[in-house]
């Protein structure tokens, strides 16, 4: 009796050390992942169906997945970072943590969506747009917000909702637009006044708000078009998306392969695939634009010449994230 | 002279007893080993990260406390909403308990089960619930604005609102405890001499109850400051040191702030701990033995009966109304959008959610027995035996009591990171350290029930068995194990049920491969997809209540003879 | 000459530090011979159950040592010891049978199951419990309990046996029969034997041997009769039945050591067995109820008033005053003999014989 509880707890060690036997002849792909454990569900089984490769692939946000990287450095536990806006792939490359790769593509990358050197190459893209719950709207009898002093407005008092700039790669593309409209004084002279008059609350990700718009939990939320439509619009909720007219900010989808990964050639392969016409007609199910000029665009899709974009500095962005970050804790005191 | 060398004689004895017994000798080393490196060690690290500002050892962090508003906002914060909700938990655990214990009330099983519900369930279902039924999109909301007009239940109100109705059960336990224990004789003779039943409370009840009502205080002043499932969900702007210093370290990856925001977490709660067990329950004059005196109750005032009856009833009402929402919101089919019924978060759950479900009971039922067993077996050792470091011991293994959780998660991925001298394997990413995590967090629980139980036993039994010849484990195992079986038990189920319902530290070491029912409910908050977070945290409800069920038939199959018989004659 | 089996050598044991010390055993010398039945007797707190655990090995001394059939114990835990001890409260085991209890330590020792077999039943037909081999501990009365914790104890054949007032839960009719019962087993048996208790009349029923102990020390040591008959200190003399105690003088030496002594004003001669009295030494009389005779008041006699007379049936118990002090006289079979009333002036005699003298003591 003693030998068989001995025997089975051998066995319970093994399997929660990730010993499988048998799993080593399968191949296995580590990813850090920052699309919705829904999305990014949707795009993984895809490749896994097309190519036999097994994923395995931890959640976070941007924020969080730079983080990560920066800890492990020493020992990186995945091979991939999908997703997440290029600011954070940018600041990681400048911190020597990424490894340059050329992806094979049918098409020519400009140079806008990609590192000079490769470290990272951007896959999808979209405007930062703002979404407002439709019954707020006739109840107050406003319109919804098309500008970004539109915020400012008592209409909105306290019924804004985002994420926290250093969590979030959309609230921190939100932030650096404003600074690269208006300057770093100017832009924290006008968000203190945000903070103080228009925000209800800061979410943890993203996309938070925007159901809670969808809910009324909030009036207004700011975050990218395609997560408006695919996670406010099409979802059913009594939300409408506008822009601002006086300029807006928009982010490159990233993609990178880690430096010192476990898998470098597994994840060649990935990053490959998520620029293929098949992988990128995938996007239409949640809205995002594509960069493969042969993939089909969905309906109701904003298209980033439809909107008034600022010049945008990626590189910029990228590799001031940690002083615009502290300068805006500095200033918002949260 | 003569002391000192008494004492030495004595010591070295008592080590050549120990070291006579080397099973006993490996035992004691290897727990020691383990509280220095699964509980001292973490916590040492997150002091240790809140002095290292850019890769160099400074203060810096500390002196910004007090000029850094993202530091000392959260500070008040969480001690203001400490204080608050210590307050009103405090006072509704002592009226129902003096209702159920000094009033004639009728249904006190049921008040009684209703009050422990809470305990039972993840603290923050509360705050979905107040959510369902509060919200912007809320149930009740129309009628509440018509009454009160405006409001939002996200904030200081809110939180005070859900943290008293999830923790206010403690306080409602210790107080309990101490109304029972109290003599009814000394109220029978204060009434004999004329006092009336106010004159008789503020005169006799309510001192004697006086250091039970500040144990119950700081009881919940620590639980509210640890808490950290409400605030991510319904704090809204009242930013909390729990949330912040998650979101620092997960969030910006700052480890030296975020773990100067834990430190700033743990020094209120460590000094409460000590308030509490060091000095205010030293100052008890009632000794809860767990014997009910069975106080008398007689027909009572009005004016006694009132706040009494309208407290529980009222607890007891918002408590079924809470969890009633929860199980109502289950079944909608886009909460706020979109109420028709529907079993499609069922499903969903079955589908996309059986992974949490698996890898929660597999994580829980690995982590229980082991927090049974080695709480067990310190606290035998603690009661038993004489060795150095013996209070030490006994410390250090309540200590994870005290800290809060974000503090040991923190402390959890600082250690387990890399290799160290103290512990050579990196345990991030695995399902051990999450396990390791259960046990040394919830060790306490198996601790303090090992505590009481032991002390129910004759100490002339155990010596019997030594006597007869049994070494020191054999007696363990042979003779006290078996007569504290029912406690053993009891202790497991609590165990468990901590296991399933834990977030604050959790959140910090969950990976890809092993993921939990509360992650997953936080993250379905977290998307405003409160319809299935409902469902969600309704199967994690079930579960708990099957494995208590469970447990409970264990009990009582076993519990045949394992009474002490006491000797009359 | 038996050889000692039990030595206690200067034994010591302090509990408390700084300044709340206490010493619950206070240099403490006794030997035991094999197969002797010693009774540790005294107050509570006088040091006796310390002692006692400490043979077992339930305390560590302060210092001393404790030597068994000459192997010194102090390095011995409890459980390797050649000793075992009945419980004041039996500390038998709730979750196992009678048959399990007393096997336990058997099974422990690793005998064959033949052999518990055979020495579990043997003992508990030495102690009259055939047929209780599958009873629970909790289905038993006092008295059965008792007697299963005595056989646990006895079946393991220890070198000592210990006994921690096994009979201090029993009602007096079954203290009585029981302690009888004992003392038939250790003559049959022949262990030796350490015995505790608070109960004289326990100690002078078992023992071979009395020692007395008051705050930690032995103030005398003997068999019953010798310190029934010749206590040796006031405090022996008042724990040991009842006792009057007298002030009086030596007022001169007679032959074959005999001492006359001055007790308000009449004189008496006693005898004593060596004599350490000098002339005009204040001493202490010490007369037992039993030993004195009232008789009608004479002249010139030891004489006193009668405060109280109590009727017992098989005697009457007397409280005499004589000078402001209270005799307390017991007279047997009170229909043989004359009946005294209170008020009633009396004549005091004694049995010179029976009086034992001690250097005076202050009572304490």
């Amino acid at each position: 009796m003693k030998r068989t509880i001995l025997i089975l707890l051998l066995a319970v060690v093994f399997v929660l050390s990730g010993f499988t036997p048998g799993q080593a002849a399968k191949k296995v792909l580590h990813i850090y992942e920052a699309f919705d454990t829904e999305e990014a569900q949707y795009y993984i089984e895809a490749f896994e169906k097309e190519t036999g490769i097994d994923v395995v692939y931890v959640r976070m946000s941007s924020g969080e997945v730079l983080a990560r990287v920066e800890a492990e450095s020493a020992n990186p536990q995945a091979s991939v970072w999908h997703a997440g806006s290029n600011t954070s792939h940018i600041n990681a490359a400048s911190k020597g943590l990424l490894a340059p790769y050329k992806p094979k593509t049918d098409f020519e990358l400009s140079g806008n969506l990609r590192a000079e050197d490769w470290a990272w190459t951007g896959f999808y893209s979209g405007a930062i747009g703002f979404v407002s719950n439709t019954n707020f709207l006739k109840k107050k009898g406003v319109k919804a917000p098309t500008s970004w002093d539109d915020l400012l407005s008592p209409a909105f008092a306290k019924n804004v909702a985002l994420a926290y700039p250093y969590t979030s790669g959309t609230a921190y593309t939100t932030y650096a637009t404003l600074v690269q409209m208006h300057g770093l004084e100017k832009a924290l002279d006008w968000w203190e006044k945000f903070d103080k008059q228009s925000i209800h609350q800061y979410t943890k990700s993203g996309t938070g708000c925007i159901p809670m718009v969808g809910l009324e939990e909030v009036a207004v939320g700011i975050s990218f078009s395609h997560d408006i439509l695919a996670k406010g619009v099409n979802k059913g909720y009594p939300v409408v998306m506008t822009f601002p007219q006086d300029g807006t900010g928009y982010e490159i989808g990233g993609l990178s392969l880690i430096k010192g990964g476990p898998e470098p050639e597994l994840g060649k392969q990935f990053i490959d695939w998520c620029f293929t016409v098949k992988a990128q007609n995938l996007f239409q199910k949640y809205n995002r634009l594509p960069v493969n000029p042969k993939a089909t665009v969905e309906k109701g899709s904003v298209t980033l010449d439809q909107v008034k974009l600022i010049d945008y500095n990626h590189i910029w962005a990228g590799q001031n994230k940690d002083k615009l970050v502290q300068a805006w804790r500095d200033r918002i005191g949260k | 002279m003569a002391k000192q060398g008494s004492n030495r004689q004595e010591i070295l004895a008592n080590l050549r007893l120990i070291w006579k017994e080397p099973l006993l000798l490996v035992s004691i080393l290897a727990i020691f080993y383990f509280l220095l490196v699964f509980v001292v060690y973490p916590i040492f690290l997150v002091f240790k990260t809140s002095l290292i500002v850019e890769k160099q050892f400074n203060f810096s962090n500390y002196l910004a406390i007090f000029s850094k508003r993202y530091f000392y906002q959260p500070f008040l914060n969480s001690m203001i909403l400490g204080a608050c909700t210590a307050f009103t938990g405090t006072f509704l655990g002592f009226t129902f308990a003096y209702a159920i214990t000094r009033t004639p009330i009728p249904f006190k099983r049921f008040f009684r089960l209703a009050a422990t519900f809470p305990i039972i369930s993840p603290p923050f279902i509360v705050s979905l619930a107040a959510i369902l039924l509060f919200g912007r999109s809320g149930s009740l909301t129309p009628f509440v604005q018509k009454i009160i007009g405006e409001y939002s239940i996200y904030g200081l109100g809110g939180l005070v609102l859900v943290e008293t109705i999830a923790y206010g059960p403690i306080a409602f336990l210790v107080l309990h405890g101490v109304l029972q224990a109290i003599d009814p004789a000394l109220e029978e003779a204060a009434m004999d001499l004329g006092a009336s039943r106010i004159r008789v409370f503020f005169t006799v009840t309510l001192p004697l109850a006086i250091p039970g009502i500040a144990s119950a205080w700081l009881l919940v002043f620590i639980e509210s400051m640890a808490d950290f499932g409400n605030p991510m969900v319904i704090s809204g702007d009242f930013r909390v040191l729990s949330v912040q210093a998650f979101l620092q370290i997960t969030g910006m990856y700052d480890l030296s702030r975020g773990s100067t925001l834990a430190i700033l977490l743990l020094a209120p709660t460590l000094t409460a701990f000590f308030i509490q067990k060091y000095w205010v329950s030293r100052k008890s004059y009632v000794t809860v033995t767990g014997k009910p005196t069975g106080a008398t109750i007689r027909g009572v005032e009005w004016y006694i009966k009132l706040p009494a009856y309208a407290s529980c009833f009222l607890f007891t009402g918002i408590i079924f109304l809470f969890y009633g929402m929860v199980i109502y919101g289950s079944f909608q089919t886009l909460w706020g959008v979109d109420s028709t019924l529907t079993l499609r978060n069922y499903v969903m759950m079955f589908k996309v959610g059986k992974d949490y479900i698996v890898d929660s009971l597999i994580l829980s039922t690995l982590a229980t027995p082991a927090t049974g067993i080695l709480g067990m077996f310190i606290a035998f050792l603690v009661i038993r035996k004489k060795f150095i470091g013996r209070r030490i011991m006994e410390f250090v293994s309540l200590l994870t009591f005290a800290v809060p959780g974000t503090v040991v998660g923190i402390g959890y991925i600082l250690a387990f990171n890399q290799r160290s001298l103290m512990f050579p394997f990196i345990l991030t990413g695995t399902a051990w350290i999450i396990v390791i995590l259960l046990i040394f967090r919830n060790m306490p629980v198996g601790i303090q029930s090992g505590i009481a139980a032991l002390q129910q036993i004759d100490p002339a039994i155990e010596e019997a068995s030594s006597d007869l010849g049994a070494d020191s484990n054999k007696t363990f195992i042979k003779i006290t194990l078996p007569m504290i079986a029912p406690a053993f038990f009891s202790g497991l189920a609590f165990s468990f049920v901590k296991a399933m319902t834990a977030i604050s530290a959790i959140i910090f070491v969950v990976s890809g491969r092993w993921n939990l029912i509360t992650v997953a409910v936080l993250g379905f908050v977290d998307n405003s997809q409160y319809a299935q977070a409902a469902a969600m945290s309704l199967i994690l409800i079930l579960i708990v209540l099957l494995a208590l069920g469970i447990i409970q038939m264990m009990v009582n199959r076993i519990g045949k003879g394992a009474r002490s018989i006491t000797v009359v004659d | 000459m038996r050889p000692d089996y039990l030595v206690l050598k200067n034994l010591v044991k302090v509990f408390g530090t700084g300044e709340k010390t206490v010493h619950a055993v206070n240099n403490v010398n006794l030997e035991v011979k094999k197969g002797e039945l010693v009774t540790l007797l005294g107050p509570s707190g006088c040091g006796k159950t310390t002692a006692l655990r400490m043979i077992a090995g339930f305390e560590i001394p302060t210092s001393g040592e404790i030597l068994i059939d000459g192997e010194d114990m102090g390095a011995t835990p409890p459980n390797r010891r050649p000793t075992t001890m009945v419980f004041q409260n039996y500390a038998l085991f709730p979750h196992l049978t009678v048959f399990e209890n007393i096997a336990y330590g058997l099974k422990i020792r690793r005998s064959t199951a033949q052999e518990i077999r055979r020495k579990t039943r043997e003992i508990m037909g030495l102690v009259g419990l055939e047929g209780f081999e599958e009873r629970s501990p909790a289905q038993l009365s006092g008295g059965q309990q008792q007697r299963v914790s005595l056989a646990r104890s006895l079946v393991m054949e220890p070198k000592v046996l210990l006994l921690d007032e096994p009979l201090s839960n029993l009602d007096a009719k079954l203290r009585v029969s029981t302690r009888l019962q004992i003392r038939r087993i250790h003559q049959r048996v022949g262990i030796t034997s350490v015995y505790v208790t608070h109960d004289q009349d326990e100690a002078m029923t078992l023992s071979d041997r009395v020692v007395i102990m008051h705050k930690g020390r032995i103030v005398q040591t003997g068999t019953p009769q010798e310190i029934y008959a010749y206590p040796a200190s006031r405090f022996v003399a008042d724990f040991i039945g009842k006792a009057n105690f007298l002030e009086s003088r030596v007022v001169g030496m007679a032959s074959g050591n005999a001492l006359e002594l001055e007790i308000m004003g009449n004189k008496f001669t006693a005898a004593v067995q060596k004599s350490t009295f000098s002339e005009g030494e204040r001493v202490l009389l010490v007369l037992r109820p039993e030993s004195v005779k009232l008789e009608p008041k004479r002249p010139d006699t030891l004489t006193g008033t009668v405060r109280e007379a109590v009727y017992l049936g098989s005697q009457m118990v007397y409280e005499v005053d004589v000078a402001k002090k209270i005799i307390t006289v017991e007279v047997a079979n009170p229909h043989a003999c004359m009946v005294f009333r209170v008020g009633e002036e009396v004549t005091i005699t004694f049995q010179e014989k029976t009086l034992h003298i001690l250097p005076y003591e202050e009572a304490s």
